[in-house]
């Protein structure tokens, strides 16, 4: 991230920041004292996290001080998503699509070896099918990475269920 | 001590059997392949470990732990070396000499370095596991409610400068989000559910060990596939095996980044990192060849590799002595204990004498480890660093999935690693640092109940927190680590600095 966007970075994360602490304080606020099962009210619930959303309130409330000073409040929506249609941003968007979709979408619905076989072996086509440098050998790959799928998939659920003995999804 | 002798030597016979052995044989070179694998970290491989070994018995799942621990800090030097590109954060200075050293030819004598450096390191900072676990653990026993709110709040604020030295702030916001996200879920005095909104699912909390591989795990792999594709440096023709009079040469700087490396692992939150950063800019002022440092400097290598790796066992000190962690995948190890049935705490020494020592021969067992692996496996080794991201980075994310689900069989825990990933990596885009935040996840049950005694006990009256000894001592130095960290201060310091020098010299 350059500086000037950093700056643009922190006065949205401050404002978020000093949300956050106040809706925390008048959440803690709004918490029961348990007066009637007769307490001391030094140990009501709220006191904690009230002071901690006072310090996060505060905190946060310095670096907006701190990125206004800097310029962080001329901020220009396009100037501040310009870096999102970078590659590296639609590789990590893609990753993230493909990841959740594992997880919410395939897993629970499918056996689990069925589902790691299907996600890990999109995930390598997507990512090798849309990078130039790698359009050679092209039958290769593509049965190269079935093969890895398959072995980590069937691995994963064999080992994790009958060596270590641990439930999988 | 005679009686810590005992334990140790008691501990060393029981792990010779070939069981232990070979746990410690896979345990150590799985670590180091963790650590060499950018994305892979020794905190998501202490955690997926966790979740692995939890029907273990505790002392077979601790001494895998231990090495996984021990093998990925080293790990992570490799491909520091090889690719320039730190596989942990811990190994971040090594890429300063290691990767000019590798670049000109010489990448089997950086690796031969740097296993002795981490070998050396983990021997020192055993020692003083070894010797002073018992003795703050006999101190900690004077610790109250009182004084464990001061070690929570001085904590978060050393872990949040020490880990975001250019910008303190956001290391002390990231390490009060972490307190403020451990409140969620039912407390610990009345059992009311705090901040749970009807979700079912929450009224036990964040479970750590998901949270942990989200934020560890599944957030560096969306930063491992944005970044661009890494290349390594395929070969290494030269010797591994350093020259001892190589290593005599520079035996100062071994010993001082041991010991550097050692505190501050015993510095809650601070960990690996801060180990290699200290030794190796302590290493670098007390050098005669200053001007080599970062072309290809040996002495700046060792010192890095030396700091990081005795880091290890001082941040497992706080963890036995007052369930503190001293970094990341010590907050991991700290869960696997109370998964295992052991309390660590200022009790360990009367509850669980013979342990602490246990935990000592275990280090020793996963520092002889990597010797052995970084010396044999070297060129072997080399192979992993050719696997493709996009042929990896899945697998990794499978194995994260099934980590977060194996602890409490919750699909639930599945969308925490998520979201608990999601909100990591945007957090890190931003340069907020991802320990002070783990901290406070650990150490925000022990503030919340530690306040809240304090005041029953005072009746409301803030005396007690400000003026018992050690509480004293605690607020003073987190209000002196603040007002360090601002710029004006600073300043007023060194002026006043540079007026009353002449004053004391000139006479």
């Amino acid at each position: 991230m350059t500086d000037s966007r950093m700056v643009r970075a922190d006065f949205v994360s401050a404002i978020v920041f000093v949300a956050l602490g106040v809706a925390t304080l008048v959440e803690s606020w709004r918490m029961p004292r348990l007066e009637e099962m007769n307490i001391n009210p030094w140990s009501a619930p709220g006191i904690v996290p009230g002071v901690l959303g006072a310090i996060i309130a505060v905190l946060g409330a310095l670096m907006l001080v701190r990125s206004c000073r800097q310029g962080g409040w001329r901020l220009a929506p396009g100037e501040a998503l310009r870096g999102l249609g970078s590659a590296g941003s639609r590789r990590a968007a893609l990753t993230l699509f493909l990841t959740i979709g594992y997880a919410g979408g395939l897993i629970g619905r499918m056996p689990f070896w069925l589902a790691t076989f299907l996600f890990i072996f999109v995930f390598i086509q997507i990512f090798e099918w849309t990078d130039p440098a790698l359009a050679s050998r092209r039958l290769w790959r593509v049965t190269s990475a079935a093969l890895v799928a398959a072995i980590a998939a069937f691995a994963i659920a064999y080992v994790f269920e009958n060596v270590f003995l641990v439930n999988i999804p | 001590m005679p009686e810590g002798l005992v334990y140790f030597g008691a501990a060393l016979a029981g792990f010779a059997t070939f069981g232990t052995l070979f746990h410690v044989l896979w345990a150590t070179l799985l670590g180091i392949t963790v650590g060499m694998l950018p994305g892979l970290t020794a905190t998501l491989g202490v955690a997926l470990m966790t979740t692995l070994t939890f029907s273990m018995a505790a002392g077979d799942a601790i001494l895998i732990l231990i090495c996984m621990y021990v093998g990925a800090i080293y790990g992570g030097s490799r491909s520091a070396i090889l690719l320039n590109i730190p596989g942990t954060p811990a190994n971040a200075a090594t890429t300063l000499d290691g990767f000019p050293l590798a670049r000109s030819g010489r990448a089997g004598k950086a690796m031969g370095i740097a296993t002795t450096g981490s070998v050396i390191g983990t021997m020192i900072g055993m020692f003083c596991l070894a010797i002073f676990a018992p003795l703050l653990a006999e101190f900690a026993l004077k610790f109250g409610a009182f004084e464990f709110f001061w070690l929570a709040i001085f904590g978060v604020i050393i872990s949040g400068q020490l880990t975001a030295l250019d910008d303190p702030l956001k290391g002390w916001i990231a390490g009060f989000i972490g307190l403020l996200l451990s409140m969620v879920g039912q407390e610990g005095i009345h059992a009311y559910q705090r901040f749970t909104f009807g979700i079912f699912e929450l009224s036990g909390g964040f479970a750590l060990l998901p949270a942990l591989v989200g934020t560890f795990g599944f957030a560096e792999i969306i930063g491992v596939m944005k970044d661009p594709a890494y290349e390594a440096i395929k070969s290494a023709k030269d010797s591994v095996i350093p020259k001892l009079s190589e290593l005599f040469r520079y035996k100062r700087t071994i010993v001082r980044s041991g010991l550097i490396g050692t505190v501050m692992g015993l510095v809650p939150g601070v960990g690996e990192d801060m180990g290699a950063w200290v030794s190796y800019a302590a290493a670098r002022r007390g050098s005669k060849e200053k001007q080599e440092f970062g072309k290809g400097s040996v002495e700046g290598l060792i010192a890095a590799e030396t700091g990081n790796s005795a880091a290890v066992p001082g941040a497992i000190i706080p963890v036995l002595t007052l369930a503190v962690p001293g970094s990341a995948p010590a907050a991991v190890l700290l869960a696997a204990l109370f998964i295992h049935g052991i309390r660590p705490g200022p009790l360990i020494m009367i509850e669980f004498p013979s342990f602490v020592f246990e935990v000592v021969a275990m280090v020793l067992m996963a520092s002889l480890a990597i010797l052995f692996f970084g010396l044999v496996l070297t060129r072997p080794m080399l192979l992993i660093l050719q696997v493709a991201r996009q042929r990896l980075m899945p697998i990794i994310f499978v194995l994260c999935t099934v980590g977060a689900f194996a602890i409490a069989s919750r699909h639930f825990d599945i969308w925490v690693m998520i979201g608990f990933g999601v909100v990591g990596f945007v957090l890190r885009e931003m340069k907020y640092p991802m320990a002070p935040l783990v901290l406070g996840i650990v150490l925000g049950p022990i503030l919340d109940k530690s306040l809240r005694r304090g005041l029953v006990l005072s009746d409301g009256s803030l005396e007690p927190f400000l003026t018992r000894p050690i509480s004293l001592v605690l607020w003073l130095a987190a209000l002196i680590t603040i007002l360090y960290s601002s710029a004006t201060v600073r300043r007023l310091t060194r002026s006043a600095a540079h007026r009353l020098a002449p004053r004391f010299f000139s006479s």
